[in-house]
């Protein structure tokens, strides 16, 4: 893809060719954008106040609820501190981040080249996609005494578990964004003389990218999901299994940290991806 | 105006552009049943002539500039550019009706991608994406994506893009359909003075009868349903036409009530057209429709 260092925002609007100046140069507003930080930094105000919103909501919660059921945002704030200090909620963090972008980094490098293939060879494509929404359709949770069988209870078995869960919602994504590749566009290329490999780099890849970034996206949230499931039902290990242990023993407080803990995680994955996601899509008008 | 038949010119050691001869073309549409674009079509676009397909929508015009540019082959009959059967690449310029510019890439690289099928150093093709954007006035614009262009931008540089290769042989698609009226004739000007410059072979489409009549040497008409040439004739017009007020020219002002009413009939006696037969055909009071009237001249 074409990368751009001063694209978009500073350039000159004046046509330099007066003979072409046509009714339709004109128009253009002598405003001077707002910064784009401006935007920026509303949306985040908004952010907090809404946290800010959550916060008491959950104190509240609190207090209403029947005692030691919901521990209070203070008490919450304490065990983070505490599990911190003993270091045991980084090891688990650690250990969980391992197998999670282990299996997540497995799943993108299969799965990407698999949805380029299905959607360049239609033959190929045809045949596979049935078994690719079958399997995806299927609850990855099934699997996972089979997997426990062959793969026993360590990290190779979670991070297989994670793996799968990731793998489907990229395969299909970059598949579809392949499959919606514009007609006009690749008539245009074959008109001024490309052949099929400059039209697969230059049109369709690009074309199917942002089809591929939503399908990372999906597949990041669920192998999270996975992460913690595979941590629950395999050898009980790092955040899942902190999960496990708090909750059984109705230790909320520390309960609670896990549970932001993992929400932390999916807010910042996500927030790069997207972030990718507008860095790729520049060339989109500013509104 | 002459009337008539094919080979029209009086001298026939003219090299052809292009030839075509009985070329049909069909489509398979919906529940089996065939569209048939074109039938029995033969037509020429002389060296170096301006030649212009004039006809209502459905004639199949864009069809046979997709034949002529070897995108799709015919079902039957000849088709040469330039002595033998065409093949998409530098050597025809296709500008489409749609703008079709690749939407991630800068006007300045729009043009480049063109310009890859040409053996060129990297150096060399950008500036002759340069020069030619230059050309269309859009040196300012090189690095702008195409949707921080107006419409009438977005055509010119689609034209830059088809005039950078320089091709032996220029197809335009109703190139100036989606553009305002006031845009279009100024475009239409900018055509007449780049084309005057180097003088290669033009296979236009419209369905405006000014523009034809404005732009063309000859003009071909095409009727709908199937897609047929109906008849052709001569523009004897002077050039340069931006010179001088074109359209009270009287034979401008006869030509442009000639095809106006042949156009009407075409649409009205065509059963697929909403139009069909709502109105007796009168050839002899064609009021002026509405295509844009002489202005600004
Ligand atoms: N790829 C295709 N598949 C099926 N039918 C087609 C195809 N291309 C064209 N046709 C049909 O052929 C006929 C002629 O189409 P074409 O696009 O060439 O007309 P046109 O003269 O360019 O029309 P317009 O002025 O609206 O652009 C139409 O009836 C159209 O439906
Ligand atoms: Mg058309």
């Amino acid at each position: 893809m074409q990368a751009n260092p001063d694209g978009g925002k500073h350039r000159t609007k004046q046509p330099t060719n007066s003979m072409t100046t046509g009714a339709a140069d004109a128009g253009r507003s002598p405003l001077p954008d707002p910064p784009y930080w401006q935007g920026a930094a509303v949306v985040g105000l908004y952010r907090l106040g809404f946290l800010v919103l959550l916060i008491l909501a959950w104190f509240w919660a609190s207090q209403s609820v029947q005692r030691n059921i919901i521990p209070t945002p203070w008490a919450t704030a304490e065990a983070a501190v505490k599990l911190i200090g003993e270091g045991r909620l980084p090891d688990a963090l650690l250990s969980s981040l391992s197998v999670y972008f282990s299996g997540y980094l497995a799943a993108a490098i299969c799965a990407i080249p698999i949805g380029l293939l299905m959607g360049a060879m239609r033959p190929v494509g045809k045949t596979l996609d049935v078994f690719v929404f079958a399997l995806s359709a299927t609850p990855r949770v099934a699997f996972i005494p089979l997997i426990i069988v062959l793969l026993g209870l360590g990290p190779q078995a979670k991070i297989f578990v994670v793996f799968l869960g990731a793998v489907m919602p990229i395969i299909i994504n970059t598949y579809a964004g392949v499959l919606a590749a514009d007609d006009e566009l690749i008539e245009m290329a074959r008109s001024v003389g490309a052949g099929k490999g400059r039209i697969f780099l230059r049109i369709v890849l690009p074309g199917a990218l942002p089809f591929v970034v939503v399908g990372l996206r999906i597949g990041a949230t669920i192998g999270l999901i996975n992460t913690v499931v595979a941590e629950l039902y395999t050898a009980v290990t790092g955040l899942g299994g902190l999960l496990a242990v708090y909750g059984n023993t109705f230790r909320m407080a520390e309960y609670f940290v896990i549970v932001l803990t993992l929400a932390l995680i999916g807010v910042v994955v996500t927030e790069i991806l997207r972030l990718i996601e507008t860095r790729l899509g520049r060339w989109r008008q500013r509104s | 105006m002459s009337a008539g038949g094919l080979p029209r010119d009086t001298a026939a050691s003219v090299a052809q552009a292009v030839l075509l001869e009985g070329v049909s073309k069909s489509f398979r549409s919906g529940k089996g049943s065939r569209t048939e674009a074109l039938r029995d079509v033969t037509l020429s676009v002389p060296e170096g002539k301006f030649v212009t397909l004039l006809g209502p929508s459905g004639c199949g015009k864009t069809t046979l500039l997709r034949i002529v540019d070897g995108l799709i082959a015919p079902d039957i009959g000849r088709v040469e550019v330039y002595g033998s059967a065409p093949r998409p690449g530098p050597d025809i310029g296709l500008v489409f009706q749609s703008f079709r510019l690749i939407p991630w890439l800068t006007a300045q690289a729009n043009v480049e991608f063109a310009l890859r099928s040409l053996a060129l150093s990297r150096p060399d093709r950008q500036a002759q994406a340069h020069e030619y954007l230059g050309l269309v006035g859009l040196t300012g614009f090189a690095q702008a994506y195409p949707a921080e262009l107006s419409g009438g931008m977005k055509q010119r540089v689609a034209l830059a893009r088809a005039l950078a290769c320089e091709p032996r042989i220029l197809l335009m698609d109703e190139p100036f359909a989606s553009i305002d009226a006031q845009t279009r004739e100024l475009m239409q000007v900018e055509l007449m003075r780049l084309w005057a410059r180097r003088k290669s072979a033009v296979l236009f489409v419209t369905h405006s009868v000014d523009e034809a009549i404005v732009l063309s040497d000859q003009i071909v008409l095409l009727g709908p349903r199937p897609g047929r040439v109906v008849e052709s004739l001569d523009v004897d017009l002077d050039r340069p036409r931006w010179a001088y007020d074109t359209r009270s020219d009287a034979r401008y002002v006869e030509l442009r009530r000639y095809l106006s009413a042949r156009m009407r009939d075409l649409v009205l006696a065509d059963p697929q057209s909403e139009f069909f037969q709502r109105e007796p055909t009168s050839t002899e009071t064609a009021a002026p429709e509405n295509e844009p009237t002489a202005s600004g001249r």
